[in-house]
This record gives structure tokens, sequence and C-alpha cells, in this order.
């Protein structure tokens, strides 16, 4: 567990009483989520695990104001966000959090910096577009298009962009799927560094169990249930991976 | 079979594609239908109302050509039967003289008093009856009425009316109401194609009542059917020979007579247009399949690599792909046959209504199936051309290629941005839609080319509807100044002028003398009035072709604009101006504006000499006090030798009733040419929207509101409709000017004018097509399932 996590351990940026989601494919009622109860302190970096269908993916959306449950509460930094209308999720997804994709999910014709700027236009007291970018050690292709970055890269670019609004939580889905062994301990390294330094709650969606060592704290998920609820004592260096 | 068994699965999938994005395969096949249906309904249009002519004029026996002299006695009818090539031949009396209708208001009219043979029907030239009957013995004196003049003045058989000749008068029965081949377009001359039945109308009378009329026998027309076979010009010329005893004062061939002369120029229209504007469409419906069939291909990559990997062939992906642009071809063509076919039959019906054709003709013939035909392959061979390239390219993909994750599109700075550095500083509001419309700079320019063409068919349709507002401004507010005009008979003496002018009615009095004229220069002749004219005329305007007014001069002679090119002649050329006294060399001293009909334009004194010498005028234009406007008529009526009196308020309102059937007629295309740019734009912007999906959704988990994605929408594709305007404007213009071209003639000088607000109206019209199309795809943006679309990847 970080020092930010274990200090602030009583402070709870994220709550959810049960939440739970269904949703209809045809006649089949899909559980994707059920009766989930959660409590995040800020500055935690979580890991959440589970195979395909496990409902993580469908966690992370909930958190992040892209979907709303059947049932149940969530409640982000004291305000319940399933009470929001669609102009107050966009203004939650704005300025309270930070979406790192799976595919990147760069907008093409703009470049690194500008796709970091894109988002920073959003808010009202952004950090530095540039200073981002340096920060995920982008500092030489700030004037690069997406297509002339490499996928490290563009998922560096992609958590500089999630970051530059200075959220307080960082939402993560899959974001070394695309990448190779190597470079995904990178991105790996580049976010646990921003937990430690920056103090943002990470919560990490991955179906690669060997990542859960660099978490604080590792939850698994299966049929739409928390099955396991697990603090690491030890977490390790995302350099020291292997998978 | 297993191949068929491949083909039905392949075919099942065709068929959920299509439904799946239905709407977009519904409008690349409207843009198909439309041009298909302009085709077939101009052409068959074209077809329907030529054989109506044909039709009319060969039951009818319509002349190929006339020949008018002084005066011939009736047997040279005989001698002229005896030429080589002559079919038949009849000799008639052709003279306008004063038609005086009975009833609750009596009115004077000049008429055309045609005689026909008293008991048989005539070998050229004949009627047909419509109401009533031929001429009967044992009647008394009988006429036939021309039916748009009897159905104006609602004439029945057995009215009475009476004609004037020289103070003499004989009352009529009238015995049939009946349509002449010669007077379909009721026209008065070449020069005076649009006349109200106020004030002009044609009747025939039988010839043996013609002494009794014209006090003496009197044959002045001869009207000739020529065999198959012989040469025209000859037996003209031989005809010319046989009756120049009599002095022959015109020839008159059937390409040249008034009615068909008009009738002709519109048809000809018909033609041209079923030629050229189908094209643009086609092209469209094109350009909007390649687009909506290269992003098909494009997001289905993987659907291809899994169909190549599973063991289709190449062949088969290609006619599948293929089969997409087939269908859209084979449904808006089949669609816009159908559609054209009932069009061109309302628009035949409502032109032979119209114009009262005497026979309409709307058959399917082997040239019409063939045209149908035609419509079919031109509808489906466009899309088909359009589909093969990407079809091609998606059977040449690569299986393993196509099932991996696609790089990121391209992304690079546009040129612009390079020459003005400041653009980078521009927000993201306007940068991405900028960049996104370089990004695919062919679709791009799909889509502009789409859009301009669709605003060159409004403009076009606009530029007709203004250049029609700008020759009745021109010929009723400016040039025709006068309320009324009063046409004697015979010449009266000019002082009769200061009498009208004594009138309590009256404000303003000139007299006008008009002559019969046959211009020559060179080898190019025309006859025509010339029109002698008070040099200080303020009721009648003459205008420069640059706009500027001008007046008849002391010295040399004015020619209508059109008359140009009919003579081959220009300003300071000097041409042979023959009337029945005299003969005369004029200098052309300028050529004035006229909208309708072809003029030349003296001094009265001029005219004068030309009329012998006499201080005689044909006519008074008055300028009448407001409220004497409806009496005044009556009261010209009672001067001796008044002929007609031409109010210009009625004129103004036959002609704005056949404009106003012609606006009708652009309005209609200008919907279609809206119809065609809305259905190109939907098109392209939809797809772009769509391929955009995970972008946009992306946008929005970022925390950019609707309202953020609506505008950037929006400013790309009013950039996108901003950047067609010019192209479109200037193709409009260009096919404005090519119509027009087609459509001077003597009779009709069409100056092709686009007022300011056009242009800004079209503008306008195409920002708001803009703004409408992209309605459903910021719709669909608006129910994005964010979380399911941020994760697709091309699929």
């Amino acid at each position: 567990m970080s020092k930010a996590a274990s200090g602030k351990m009583g402070k709870f940026i994220l709550q959810m009483r049960g939440v739970s989601r269904f949703y209809h494919m045809g006649r089949v009622k899909v559980r994707a989520l059920s009766g989930v109860t959660l409590d995040v302190t800020r500055g935690e970096f979580i890991v959440i695990l589970g195979p395909s269908g496990s409902g993580k993916t469908t966690l992370l959306n909930l958190v992040g104001g892209l979907d709303s449950p059947t049932s149940g509460k969530i409640i982000v930094g004291g305000r319940m966000i399933t009470a929001l209308d669609e102009k107050g999720l966009t203004y939650y997804r704005r300025n309270r959090i930070g979406f790192v994709f799976q595919f990147f999910n760069l907008i093409p014709t703009l470049t690194a910096r500008e796709n970091v700027e894109f988002a920073a236009a959003l808010v009202n007291n952004p950090i530095d577009p540039v200073k981002m970018l340096k920060v995920v050690g982008l500092k030489r292709r700030t004037n690069h298009f997406p297509s002339e970055l490499s996928g490290g890269e563009q998922q560096r670019v992609a958590i500089a962009r999630a970051l530059v609004k200075d959220p307080p939580i960082l939402l993560c889905d899959e974001p070394t799927g695309e990448l190779d062994f190597e470079t995904g301990k990178r991105i790996l390294a580049v976010m646990r560094r921003i937990n430690e330094v920056r103090h943002k709650t990470v919560l990490l969606v991955t179906h690669n169990t060997a990542i859960g060592d660099i978490a604080d704290r590792v939850i698994r998920l299966r049929s739409g249930e928390i099955v396991e609820d697990r603090r690491n004592p030890s977490p390790i260096d995302p350099q020291e991976l292997r998978w | 079979m297993d191949e068929l068994h491949r083909m039905s699965k392949l075919n099942r999938k065709l068929v959920r594609d299509l439904a799946a994005s239905k709407w977009l395969f519904l409008a690349v096949a409207i843009v198909i239908l439309l041009g298909v249906a302009f085709f077939g309904a101009s052409f068959l249009g074209y077809r329907n109302l030529k054989k109506s002519y044909d039709y009319t004029y060969e039951t009818l026996r319509f002349a190929d050509f006339t020949v008018q002299v002084v005066k011939a006695p009736e047997m040279a009818v005989e001698e002229l039967e005896s030429i080589s090539g002559i079919e038949a031949v009849t000799g008639r009396m052709d003279s306008d003289i004063i038609l005086t209708l009975s009833g609750g208001e009596e009115k004077r009219i000049l008429a055309r008093a045609i005689s026909l043979p008293s008991d048989s029907r005539p070998a050229v030239n004949d009627v047909k009856v419509e109401e009533g009957s031929y001429f009967q013995d044992g009647q008394g004196s009988t006429l036939l009425v021309e039916k748009s003049f009897a159905e104006y003045h609602g004439l029945q058989p057995g009215d009475i009316v009476r004609l004037t000749v020289d103070e003499q008068e004989i009352s009529f029965t009238i015995a049939g109401i009946v349509t002449s081949p010669e007077y379909i377009f009721p026209a008065k001359s070449r020069q005076e194609v649009l006349v109200s039945a106020e004030t002009f109308g044609v009747v025939f009378v039988p010839q043996d009542v013609v002494p009794e009329l014209m006090g003496k026998p009197f044959i002045n027309e001869f009207c000739f059917l020529i065999e198959d076979g012989a040469d025209k010009d000859v037996v003209i010329a031989e005809v010319e020979d046989a009756l120049d005893p009599y002095i022959v004062t015109d020839v008159v061939t059937q390409a040249d007579q008034p009615s068909n002369a008009a009738l002709s120029m519109d048809l000809q229209e018909f033609g041209e247009m079923a030629e050229v504007f189908p094209l643009l469409f086609l092209i469209v419906g094109a350009l909007a399949t390649y687009i909506l069939l290269t992003r098909i291909v494009y997001k289905q990559r993987s659907q291809i690599g899994l169909m190549r990997a599973v063991g289709y062939s190449r062949r088969q992906v290609l006619i599948h792909y293929l089969s997409f642009a087939l269908i859209i071809g084979i449904i808006g063509a089949i669609a816009g046959t159908v559609a054209g076919y009932l069009l061109s039959e309302a628009v035949t019906n409502l032109y032979v209504g119209f114009l009262r054709i005497p026979y309409t003709r709307i058959e399917m013939g082997w040239m019409e199936w063939l045209a149908l035909e035609e419509g079919l392959f031109i509808g489906i061979l466009p899309c088909v051309i359009a589909g093969i390239i990407p079809a091609l390219a998606a059977s040449r993909l690569i299986p393993s290629e196509a099932m991996r994750t696609p790089p990121p599109a391209s992304g690079r700075k546009m040129l612009l941005e390079r020459l003005f550095p400041f653009l980078a500083r521009l927000s993201s509001l306007w940068k991405i839609p900028l960049r996104n419309i370089f990004r695919n700079r062919r679709r791009s320019l799909y889509t502009i080319i789409g859009i301009a063409f669709g605003i060159s068919l409004i403009l076009v349709s606009a530029a007709f509807i203004d250049s029609v507002d700008y020759l009745m401004n021109l010929q009723f507010e400016r040039i025709q100044k006068y309320d009324a005009q009063i046409s004697f008979a015979q010449p009266q003496p000019l002082a009769l002028a200061d009498e009208v002018e004594d009138w309590d009615e009256t404000e303003r009095v000139e007299p006008i003398l008009k002559i019969a004229t046959r211009l020559e220069h060179g080898d190019n002749t025309y006859s025509t009035l010339t029109e002698g004219l008070p040099t200080d005329s303020e009721l009648y305007g003459l205008y420069s072709t640059d706009g500027n007014q001008v007046t008849v001069r002391e010295e040399g002679i004015l020619l209508s604009e059109g008359l140009r090119n009919t003579l081959n002649i220009d300003v300071g050329d000097v041409v042979n101006v023959q009337s029945t006294s005299t003969v005369g060399q004029l200098e052309v001293v300028g050529f004035v504006k006229q909208p309708m009909g072809s003029f030349a334009y003296v001094t009265l004194e001029q005219a004068q000499s030309m009329a012998g010498g006499q201080d005689v005028i044909t006519g008074l234009m008055l300028g009448v006090k407001p409220q004497y406007i409806d009496s005044i008529r009556e009261k010209a009526y009672q001067i001796p030798g008044t002929a007609s009196v031409e109010l210009t308020s009625e004129t103004h309102e036959k002609v704005a009733g056949l404009m106003g059937f012609l606006k009708g007629m652009m309005w209609v295309m200008l919907g279609f040419g809206a119809a065609m740019a809305l259905a190109i734009v939907f098109t392209v912007v939809t797809v772009n929207i769509l391929e955009r999906s995970r972008e946009i959704a992306t946008m929005r988990t970022l925390g950019e509101g609707r309202g953020g994605i609506a505008a950037m929408i929006t400013i790309e594709n009013v950039l996108l409709g901003l950047a067609g305007l010019l192209p479109g404007i200037l193709l409009g213009y260009g096919l404005a000017v090519f119509l027009f071209r087609l459509i001077q003639t003597d009779m009709f000088s069409f100056g092709l004018v686009i007022f300011p607000r056009t242009y800004a109206l079209t503008a306008g019209i195409v920002i708001l097509i803009m703004l409408i199309s992209q309605l459903p795809g910021i719709r669909q943006v608006n129910r994005l399932d964010l979380p399911r679309v941020i994760k697709e990847q091309v699929s």
C-alpha cells in the first residue's frame, strides 16, 4: 500500500452500496453486477481482476458515470452520482474522472499536445498540458500525431490526457491490453508513479492476474459479484512484473 | 451446390446489412431515383409532346410553307398545283379585321379572319371542330372561332359576332369552336407572340363570304404541302417564281410559323433538359455510392478477413460488395423509371391542357420503351462503376491484415495551418472540424461536388425565375409604359393624337406608326414591324444593351437585340428596309433590349415617309388617369376606325399566366436540386458521424457536452457547404448560360438575370440543407451507448 493510502485510510473517495446492474439482451436478462458494496480510500491503487464477463468493466463504467446502476448507490467525493441527470454526469466526468482506455482512443487529427489540450479546455484549472506530457515522458513528442506514435507512446498521451484535468480518480480499462510486455510494464510504472506522487486514486481493470502484484488492493469479481477483496501488503515495482 | 449455398449465406448477410443501414442506402437510391425520374419525365414528356404536335399537324395537314402575296385570283391555285413537288395547295384570305362581340358589353377586337372552303374541308391547314360544326349550307353567314379566344370571351355556337371592313359590317353566327394547327399558340406574329385575347383573336370565314366582306374576291395567301422526298427549297423557289406577278410579300416555312416556332422552342428545351440534368444526379449518386460502400468495406474489414479465412473466394467477396451498389442502383432506377413515366404523363397532360393541343398522343412505342430501358441502365451503371473500386479493395484485403486492429487514421496539420500559423491556436471546436475536412480529402471533395451539383440546379431554376421577373419588369414597367394602346384598322391622321390628348381620361398621348417591313442584310432577311415613335417618347422606353435609356434617332434605325444574330448585322452596317410602299437603306445606330418580339425603331417622320409620305398613324399610346382605366376602352371605341384597345395590365396578366406556368416547372426543378443536395449531404454526414462514433464517444467520456459535439459537426458541415457554394454557383451560372442560349430566338430574348438576393438565398438554402441533413446523425450521436462504443473496434 502506498504511503498516501495508508495515511488516509479513514477518508473514502468512493463508496458503493448494493450496486447492481442488469440489462436485457433480447429475452435474456444479463446480471452484469450484483449487490456490490465497496469503499475506496483516497489514494489507493486498486486492481480489479476477473475473467471476461465478470463485471469489471461494468463496475468501472458505473463509477465513471458512463452507465447507471439498476439499483444501489454510488457516492464519489461525498456526492451521490446515481442521482445525477445526463448533464450532471457530463460535469462529473469532466471534473472528477480521468479515463484510460484499452485502445487509447486518441483523436487522430490532433497531435499529442492537442489531444491533451482538448481535455484541458474542458476545465477551469487544468494542469499545463506540456508539463503533463513531460510527466509521462513525452517531452519530445508533443507535436506528433497518434499515427506517428508507438502504442506505448499513445497510451502515455492518453494517461496525460486523463490527468491534465487533475481528477481525483483515474479509471483504467485494460490499459496494457494492446501493448507488448515491456511497454505494458512501463505504462504501469507511469500509473504507479502518478498514484504515489500525485495521490490519485487509481482503479485499474484487467484480466491479467499478475498485474495485481503492483496494487495496494486487489478486488476479484466473478459473475458480477466481489469474490475477493484483499490488501496487498507488499506491492512490487511494475518493472519486476513477469507474465 | 456449395457455391450456391455459400452465396445464399452471403445474400442473407447482404440483406441484413442493407436493413441495418436502410436510411443511408435509401438516401443514395433517392438520388438515383431523382436522376432517372428527371430523365424519364423530360424525355417521355418530350416524345409525348412531339408526337402530339406531329399527329395534330399530320391530321390537320399543317402547311409546310405559306406564301403571302398582295392579291391573287382563285385560279392561281390550279397553276400552283401543277408545280412538281407540291402535294396540295390552298388559297385563302388572311386579313386582320375588326371583330365586334355583342353582349352585355360590346367589344371590338382585331381579329385575324382566315377563309376556308365553304363546302369542304381545306386541303391544307384544316381545323378540328371542338364544339358545334363546320360551315353548313343554309345557315346564313357563319364562321368558326378559335378555341382559346372563344373560351376567353365565353363564345358558343349560335352566338352572333360582327366583322367590319371599311365601315361595312356583316353579322355572322358562330357555327363552331375550332382548334387550328396554326394557332395552337395563338400568336399574332413572330413579334407578337403573347397577346391577350382582349386584343386579338382568330376566326375562320367561308370563302364564298369573302367577296361580300372584302368587296371583291380576295386571295392573299397560299398554303402548301410538299410531297415526301421533294426538295423544299427548290419547290419554294418555283412557287415564288409562279407567284411573282402577284407580288410576294412573305414566305413562311413551317419551322418559322409563329405558333410552331414557339412550341418547338419549348420542346427543344425539354429535349436538352433530358440530356443534361439527369447527368448531374447520376454523377452525385455514383459519388454517394462510392462513399457509402467505402465506409462499409472499412467497417467490415474483420468480417472480410474472416470470410476469406473461412474459405470464401475473392470473386465471391467482390460480388458480395458490388451487390450493395447494384441494389442501390436497381432500387433507384426502377423507382425512378416508374416515377419518370408517371411524371411524364402528368407533364404532358399539363402542357396539353394549358396549350389546348387538339390531339394528345401519350403512347409507348419502341423508342419510349427503349428510353425506359435506357433509364434503368443509366441508373444502375453509375452505381456499379462507383462500387467497383471499394468492392475490389475488399476482395484484395489480405485476411490476416484485415482481422488485425487497423492502425490509427493518419493525422496531419493542414496546409492552411502551415501558411497561417495562427490557425494552430484555434480551439478544438474549430481545429477538429477543419482537420476532419482534410483528413479524408477524397470524401470531402465528393461531398463538395455533390453540394455544388445541387446548388447548380437550385441556381439554374432560381436564375430562370429571376430572369422571368426581370423580363416582366422590363417589358411592363420600363418599355411598355403606356396604360393603353389604341390600334386602328387603317392609318389615321396624326391630328387625332391632339384630339385624344384633350380627353379628360388621358394624361399623355403619343402617336405610333407600325409598318410591316422586310429587313435585309446580305443573305439574311427578316419580316417584322418597324415602329415609328416620337423622339421624346415617354410612354415607350428603349434601352440599349448596356441598360441605358435611348431614343430613336433622326437618322438611322434601332434594332432589337435578337436581330443582331438573325441578320448578322452590327452597329454601323446598313440594312435594307422594304415596306409595301418603299424600299430604302438605313444605318443601324444601335440595338435595344426587347424581351418579346424583334422590332425595328425609327422616328415617326421616318416611318411616315416609309408609309408613302403622309402624316398618318396606326395607333396611339395613352397614359390614362387611374380612375379611368376601366372605361378607357369604351371611350376609345368611339373613335371610328379603332380596331382594338390593348390595356397593358391585361397583356401583363396574360404573359404572367404563361410565365407562371413555366416558373412552376422551375420551382419543381429547384426542389429536385434541393432534394439531391439533401440526399448526398445526409449520406456523407451520417457516414462521417458513424465512422467517428468512437472518437465522439471518447470526447463525451472526457466530459465534452452534447452541444459541443453538435457544434463541431455543424461547423464541419457548414464549412463543406460553403466550400461547395462557389463551384456550385459557377457551375449553375454556366448551366444557366447554356440553357438560356437555347431559348434565345427572335420571339423571345430571355436575358439571363440573377439578382444578388438569389445568391444569398441559394447560400441560405445550402446552409439549411446542411443543418437539416445532419439532424439524424446528431440524434444518433446523442443516443450513443458510450460504454459500448468506446470499446468498439472495427468490428
